[in-house]
């Protein structure tokens, strides 16, 4: 095996791993500071009722 | 109140980010080849950070120019000029360049302070307003991604049943993929160019779009409840538009800076948007019309989309500028 390639292989696979845990660690961060409280009552009163639409 | 103070940074910040990308976009080429450019109509100018050695400068067989849609032919170089601190080399070719196509420069092993540098390519193009308007709109009605690519289809069937869902899809539409091309941009030309990991492209693009959908999602919901109510099921159907996968892997293969990325993600949004309006439009009309039962529905929406890509082929060859 061409060790080029093999290395070429290995930063390909470091860059996504890369991308995915900084861009996951933003979205949850993120997902964090931006919640939204639902009431689960909400829904709870939804089910309930009859949905013709 | 707080709320707009919030929205108002978060605008500012967004802006400024662009205006940052767009500055570091200015210069994409080569570290070694600080500038390209067409001078007059028979000429190439370019501009080297250092000087080079004069040797290698004046062997025209250094040097392989070709237009961009054809890269057999070779342009035939007449003459070539040096400058005298040996930074600037002026190509003169036998016949007028064709200054509407970007042109591709190869410089075979360039010499500077009797070091080599290795093998380069770089990109010509003519870089002013003009340019970009004409990607702008080209993108929008010259090569509407809809009804000349036929990308999209999915989505565009799917929510050009009314004119608000219509707007409001493309509207969305468009910001999603003004802000994830601008991404996949800056990711290709800081990242995967310089390691060469091209061939992760479409990987790393499908990535980027599916973040800034949740990202907008999750923002948005905060931020402003009653315009994430109003996009509602939409920005998640942006995901399953091929046309946000295309417009990043068109600007990856053009080498696109970061003004030409900007107006080609505009221009793709807008046509898209343009294409739900005016498809709504007619379906609308379509309503209240006496089709047979056989093509009620999708069968004479496809119909109408047929005749409105006949309608944009009339836009086809034409070139601005």
């Amino acid at each position: 095996m061409d060790i080029e390639l093999i290395k070429v292989a290995l930063g390909g696979l470091a860059l996504l791993v890369c991308i995915g845990l900084f861009f996951g660690i933003g979205l949850a961060l993120a997902a964090h500071k931006f919640a939204v409280q639902a009431n689960p009552k909400v829904e709870a009163v939804l089910e309930v009722l009859a949905g013709a639409q | 109140m707080r709320h707009i103070e919030r929205q108002k940074i978060f605008l500012l910040g967004a802006a400024i980010l662009m205006v940052l990308i767009s500055l570091a976009g200015c210069k994409t080429q080569h570290r070694f080849v600080d500038k390209t450019a067409f001078k007059g109509s028979h000429d190439i100018v370019l501009t080297f950070a250092a000087p080079v050695d004069a040797d290698w400068a004046r062997d025209a067989s250094n040097y392989r120019v070709c237009e961009k849609p054809d890269p057999d032919i070779r342009l035939d170089i007449a003459g070539i000029h040096l400058s005298a601190d040996r930074r600037i080399v002026d190509l003169h070719f036998q016949e007028a360049l064709n200054q509407g196509q970007p042109h591709v420069v190869t410089l075979h092993n360039i010499m500077s302070e009797g070091k080599s540098l290795g093998d380069e390519t770089v990109n010509v193009k003519k870089l002013y307003l003009g340019f970009l308007f004409s990607i702008l709109i080209g993108a929008m009605l010259i090569h509407n991604f809809v009804f000349t690519k036929y990308l999209g289809l999915c989505v565009f069937f799917g929510t050009s049943q009314k004119k608000t869902t219509a707007v409001g899809m493309g509207i969305t539409f468009t910001l999603v993929i003004v802000a994830s091309a601008m991404m996949s941009w800056a990711l290709y030309q800081f990242v995967l160019k310089p390691y060469h990991l091209n061939f992760l492209q479409i990987i790393v693009f499908i990535g980027l779009v599916s973040l800034s959908v949740q990202a907008v999602d999750t923002v948005l919901r905060k931020i402003n409840p009653a315009l994430f109510k109003a996009f509602g099921v939409y920005l998640v159907l942006v995901i399953a538009n091929c046309i946000i996968l295309a417009v990043p892997l068109i600007l990856a293969d053009n080498e696109y800076n970061a003004w030409e990325s900007l107006m080609l993600a505009l221009g793709a949004g807008l046509g898209f948007l343009i294409a739900l309006f005016l498809m709504s439009s007619v379906r609308e009309r379509l309503e209240l019309a006496n089709v047979p039962p056989t093509y009620r529905g999708l069968p004479i929406a496809f119909v109408v989309a047929g005749l409105f890509a006949l309608a944009f082929l009339g836009f086809s060859g034409m070139s601005i500028f």
